[in-house]
């Protein structure tokens, strides 16, 4: 176990589903050879079969501190980096007799296939946003499963590398992790993933997925600072809790879980007797604790409402843009990056 | 087995598997067996093999030859499929290597052992003529010394895989490599990874046991 541990929360009530922090990722970290179709970072509409396909399913992880076996997920079901004819309609002269298209085999599949489709029947439909980073788990399954030692968890902030100089391109992590947010670059023949922005990090940056949010959705900081969001968000107050506890490893990624409006009944009046998501579905994603945080949440906004102060509400709120980055709030500009 | 000698063979005969001075070496059958389960170095790999086929090559035909300078050793296998891309997560390639004791005593099983080194030269089918030269001493520790002193190539024709993997005699490293000369007896291991089956690491079908090596000296050995 590492001595500290850098983490997150996401604030699901906040998200807005447009990507920032997905593309934020894509320009810092996948653009080389073989990245092209890797995101490290990702906005998947809940409910919904997410990226890679059906990863919720695929296996991996512990069960009862036993490893489980896992699949490996194919490139289809991660999504092809398509190509498009960008050629023909804008610059071929065809922009008015031909569409833009994905050229060679169409695709069944993509990393954001199923947006906003979610779940219920109108008038109660619903659906939430769910970005995923790697967990940077307490207990990753990744590093347990490889077999060159390959993948280190640091001292000093817990987080999950890949050695690339080490990884022989297996890709047993990738059959272990029960995210499945490992990917293969078939041209390095390595498998990478998110990084942490270790180098951010290391120079007091967050990383840039929560830097880039607009809706201060992610916030950042160490787990034991006790001034910092972290801290308060998941061990005092308690609303942020991990994606799929069950899986056994320990994410340091947590989620403070989405709360819709009402419902109506069948004569189209407010039904507040039942919630519009089903808590057996956040239940499945989140286990048993988001009942008691929704409790949590729904307990503080009454008393906000009766015009009372709430500390929790407030640090959700995030009124001042830096308190969410548990003092990994300096300006990248101001430093001067160098590519090692 | 004995490595012979073939005087003046040029090293492009060598490396190519299905040279003519390859019909003068003496091929010998290895038996190969899957490694085992419980010797898989982590437990979700011994959790996902613990039902599956580990080995899928059975039997490899090994000869060797020297002219000298360099030693080449030919591997031929039957294989249905030829294995040689990545481009899905779930694509491996095929592969094959010879495992060499640095010094005396090093164990075969676990590839070596601290201060015990073996040297493993490697032919992987993606990467077919970029041979890897590899230090180990145990499971896990391999690492890939460089990618230019061992040379390999591999064909593979109705349905059978010809690799040859050969390195020069005469090396200067300050790393721990085995050394070899004309005239001198050792031991050799084989191992192959089928890539259909998924084999890679640790998964793969290997020799068991070391077995003899005489090289024969630079003398005689007719031309090539």
């Amino acid at each position: 176990m590492s001595k500290r541990q850098v983490a997150m929360v996401f604030d699901l009530n906040k998200c807005l589903g447009c990507q920032t922090c997905t593309i934020a990722c894509k320009r810092l970290w996948t653009r080389e050879e073989g990245m092209d179709y890797m995101w490290w970072a990702t906005v998947n509409t809940m409910p919904g079969r997410g990226t890679p396909r059906d990863w919720e399913t695929s296996g991996g992880g512990f069960k009862d501190g036993a490893a489980q076996p896992g699949r490996m997920p194919s490139r289809k079901d991660f999504g092809e980096a398509w190509k498009f004819n960008h050629e023909e309609v804008f610059f071929g002269g065809k922009g008015q007799s031909t569409h833009l298209h994905v050229e060679g085999d169409q695709p069944d599949w993509g990393p954001n296939w199923d947006e906003d489709q979610g779940g219920g029947e109108y008038p109660n439909s619903y659906y939430f946003y769910l970005p995923r980073i790697c967990n940077h788990c307490t207990h990753p399954a990744c590093l347990e499963a490889c077999p060159r030692k390959a993948i280190v968890k640091r001292e000093e902030d817990g987080i999950v590398l890949i050695d690339e100089d080490r990884c022989r391109g297996y890709r047993f992590c990738m059959e272990a992790c029960p995210y499945k947010k490992i990917y293969f670059n078939h041209v390095k023949k390595v498998s990478q993933k998110c990084i942490f922005c270790f180098p951010r990090v290391e120079q007091g940056v967050a990383p840039a997925c929560a830097r880039m949010c607009p809706g201060r959705v992610r916030f950042v900081g160490y787990k034991d600072d006790q001034n910092g969001p972290i801290w308060k968000l998941v061990e005092k107050w308690k609303v942020a809790i991990p994606l799929h506890p069950e899986f056994g490893t320990e994410p340091n990624v947590f989620y403070v879980p989405p709360i819709a409006p009402p419902r109506y009944d069948e004569n189209g009046n407010i039904d507040e007797s039942k919630p519009r998501i089903p808590d057996e579905y956040l239940v499945s994603l989140f286990g048993p604790k988001v009942l008691d945080v929704l409790a949590i949440l729904k307990a503080e906004m009454a008393k906000t409402r009766a015009g009372e102060k709430s500390e929790v509400l407030d640090v959700l709120i995030a009124y001042q843009w830096k308190s969410m980055f548990g003092g990994f709030d300096r300006d990248p500009a101001t430093i001067e990056w160098t590519k090692g | 087995m004995r490595v012979n000698f073939v005087r003046g063979a040029p090293v492009e005969w060598l490396l190519d598997p299905e040279a003519e001075p390859w019909s003068r070496a003496q091929a010998e059958k290895v038996e190969l067996y899957g490694t085992p389960i419980g010797m898989q170095p982590t437990e979700i790999i011994r959790t996902a093999w613990a039902n599956r086929k580990i080995g899928a090559v059975g039997e490899v035909r090994v000869s060797a030859l020297h002219n000298g300078e360099v030693i080449a050793f030919r591997l031929d296998w039957p294989d249905a499929t030829e294995n040689r891309d990545l481009d899905d997560t779930s694509a491996f390639p095929d592969g094959a290597a010879i495992m060499l004791p640095v010094v005396a005593g090093a164990p075969l099983a676990t590839m070596g052992a601290e201060g015990k080194p073996v040297s493993i030269w490697y032919w992987r089918a993606d990467a077919d003529t970029q041979g890897r030269n590899v230090l180990s001493e145990g499971i896990g520790t391999s690492r890939t010394l460089d990618t230019k002193l061992v040379s390999s190539h591999g064909v593979w024709r109705n349905g059978r895989w010809n690799v040859v993997i050969a390195r020069p005699f005469k090396i200067q490293s300050s790393d721990p490599q085995v050394a070899l000369e004309p005239g001198q007896t050792t031991e050799f291991g084989v191992a192959v990874w089928e890539g259909s089956n998924s084999e890679r690491g640790g998964v793969k079908a290997f020799s068991g046991a070391w077995r003899p090596l005489e090289i024969a000296p630079s003398t005689g050995g007719g031309k090539a």
